[in-house]
């Protein structure tokens, strides 16, 4: 009987033990959650700055200039638009003046031949 | 002696130690009890705040294409603690050499306060300003962090956003009306603007300041099939990081808020209730080679029209009569054209939620005085808003629309209302497109963008009468005629150009919104259309105006 209630309170103990760990293993998790919020919440913070940063950086103002500036771009005019058919035709006539792929510039691909009846 | 003889015997020993050690086992219980439920049941560490859950984040303002508008940074603020500060002459010294708009007497005052520890200087800090003030090496400051609201992209479309107080409260614009959104956090704001669209419209009414002087200017752009607004702007703009310090010029959102007698570009609408209301055919002939009373007033043609004698509802339009426009709103009287004004909303209402705008002026009385002026755009003021909403049933064959301004925009959901049919929205169209090719908007014509519009020209009312030297000059305009998609509106508010002496809408508003929509449609992936799709042979009373040639 006495073994008994030694064995029985050292259960108890034991299991009062483990519990106390997995509460303490429990917190600590928890804290790095927190930890992890943290970090997640400094992040954004820091990405809302790069995000805005990076819309200062390109506002149509300063695109605008320094693609007009830097690379000669302008808006697109009317006449740069072209209808689908004949864009194929343009294409084909564009062909005639490039060079084949992997060519030198100064191959020039022949007309295509005529279509024969 | 027996009891001195005998070994001592303590009876009460063996029962003392069991008390004692009964006693003990009972404290040592209780402690062991009381640390398990302390170890149990006490506070949760990770529960204790590692910095107390912060304010939601205040939401970003996005355009249609997820632009960034507005935005929350962590910015830096400047405090003291007085308490801390030795000499508090350096450090207003040390302050004043960053800000020399802080008031000395003010600093020397807030330093001296030796009770408080805390206590704002200046918040809302650049960067530069940071810098300046830690390499001043004074003692005492202290550079609290704080959520900072910030437009990354400056002035644009500064008047339609609006801006926040310090504290992050929205104060004006969309920043006010969204509030409860935006506090929250979340998901971002995303406006129907395209920043890239504001930006040009923006720009041309900036340029526009080059060409003439002029004291405001309005530019509204907007899509026919759902009333998303495209683009907003009131010039001069603002600043939303400037929180409203801007001068009184700037600070009313003239798109919105101004009221204003638009003049001339009432005229299609004039003819759409007459067309609706079955007294005015297309093919219609008018004189308007005299002046007309009508009422109290007389009305004129400022430019008399060529072959005035025979005029057709198209050179009405395309050379602004408005002896004609008045001879058509008599036809259908005034009641007719109360109605249908107030069918197209110039006449009130509001939608329930979002941006509001100006109520209209209406003349206290309908009568045919009024009815003759309405008819050409005067006596009935309203915000450039209201009446821009009115070029949408034109444009999308016939249906009166509320704007939206928040994505997303189904258009199967957006509330329509016929005001006129398919057939007289097309017809009056025409005509404007006739305007643009032929008559007073031969200035807006992008060339590919079939733009189709009308001049308004308006003297501003003042207590004496009409003020013959400032006006209002407007251009409200659809493109491509042929295919319409977007509804554009520029205001000038009393434009003098700096070259030249006319300052009618054809030489002002007209040539503006040419500009905006050249620039725009590109942006807003309007292909062009290169071979012309409306000549006047098509349009109705071309047979009496060939006739009149030959």
């Amino acid at each position: 009987m006495k073994r008994l209630a030694i064995i029985g309170g050292l259960v108890v103990a034991a299991l009062a033990v483990a519990v106390y760990r997995a509460k303490l293993g429990a917190e600590d998790t928890q804290g790095r959650i927190e930890d992890l919020k943290a970090q997640v919440a400094d992040e954004e913070k820091a990405i809302a700055g790069l995000r805005a940063d990076e819309a200062v950086l390109t506002r149509p103002e300063r695109i605008g200039g320094i693609a007009q500036q830097q690379l000669g771009l302008a808006p697109a005019n009317p006449s740069q638009y072209t209808a689908a058919e004949a864009l194929k035709q343009k294409l084909g006539e564009e062909r005639t003046r490039l060079p084949a792929p992997g060519q030198p510039p100064e191959t020039i691909l022949p007309t295509p031949d005529p279509v024969k009846p | 002696m027996r009891a001195f003889a005998a070994p001592y015997e303590d009876v009460w020993g063996p029962r003392r130690a069991r008390i004692v050690a009964g006693v003990l086992a009972l404290i040592f219980v209780i402690i062991v009890g009381r640390s398990a439920y302390v170890a149990f049941n006490g506070p949760n560490r990770s529960a204790l705040p590692i910095a107390k859950a912060e304010v939601a984040r205040r939401g970003d303002i996005i355009d249609r294409k997820g632009e960034l508008l507005a935005t929350t940074v962590q910015g830096k603020s400047l405090a003291v603690d007085p308490s801390a500060i030795w000499d508090s002459r350096d450090v207003v010294a040390g302050i004043r050499s960053v800000f020399p708009d802080l008031s000395e007497d003010a600093l020397t005052a807030l330093m001296s306060d030796k009770k408080r520890q805390f206590a704002w200087v200046r918040r809302g800090l650049t960067d530069e300003q940071v810098k300046a003030l830690k390499d001043t090496g004074v003692e005492g400051l202290v550079f609290a962090e704080e959520p900072q609201r910030v437009y990354p992209n400056g002035k644009l479309a500064g008047h339609f956003l609006g801006y926040t107080s310090i504290d992050g409260v929205g104060l004006e614009g969309a920043e006010r009306i969204y509030n409860d959104q935006l506090r929250k956090g979340g998901a971002p704001l995303q406006l129907t603007l395209d920043a890239s669209v504001q930006f040009v419209l923006e720009e041309e009414l900036e340029r526009a300041y080059a060409d003439f002087d002029m004291k405001g200017a309005v530019g509204i752009v907007l899509e026919v099939n759902t009333g998303a607004v495209r683009a907003i702007a009131s010039w001069p703009a603002i600043d939303p990081s400037k929180r409203g310090e801007e001068g009184n010029d700037a600070k009313t959102n003239r798109a919105l808020n101004a009221r204003m007698e638009l003049g001339s570009i009432y005229k299609p609408l004039t003819v759409a209730a007459a067309l609706e209301a079955g007294v005015l055919k297309p093919t219609d002939m008018f004189d308007t080679s005299k002046p007309v009373k009508i009422g109290a007033v007389t009305v004129r043609d400022l430019h008399p029209l060529p072959h005035a004698t025979t005029v057709s509802v198209t050179d009405i339009l395309a050379y602004s009569s408005n002896i004609g426009a008045a001879d058509i709103a008599q036809r259908m009287g005034p009641v007719t054209q109360k109605t249908f004004l107030a069918k197209v909303g110039l006449l009130g209402g509001q939608p329930a939620v979002g941006p509001q705008w100006a109520s209209p002026l209406v003349p206290a009385q309908w009568d045919a005085t009024a009815m003759a002026t309405v008819a050409y755009g005067h006596g009935l003021s309203v915000s450039p808003m209201a009446f821009v909403m009115t070029y949408l049933p034109f444009a999308n064959g016939g249906e009166y629309l509320l704007p939206s301004f928040v994505e997303p925009v189904d258009p199967a959901k957006v509330e329509r209302k016929r005001v006129m049919s398919a057939q007289t929205a097309a017809t009056v169209l025409d005509m404007m497109r006739m305007t643009v090719l032929e008559g007073s908007g031969k200035n807006a014509e992008a060339r590919g963008y079939e733009v189709a519009g009308k001049t308004g020209t308006a003297e501003k009312p003042t207590p004496n009468g009409y003020d013959p030297d400032r006006n209002i000059t407007s251009f409200a305009a659809i493109f491509p005629a042929s295919r319409p998609q977007y509804v554009v509106l520029v205001v000038l508010d009393e434009a003098q150009p700096r070259t030249g002496t006319q300052r009618t809408a054809a030489f002002t508003a007209a040539a503006i919104a040419g500009k905006v929509i050249a620039r725009a449609a590109p942006l807003l992936d309007v292909r062009p259309v290169l071979e012309a799709t409306a000549t006047r042979a098509a349009l109705p009373g071309a047979d009496a105006a060939e006739a009149r040639a030959q």
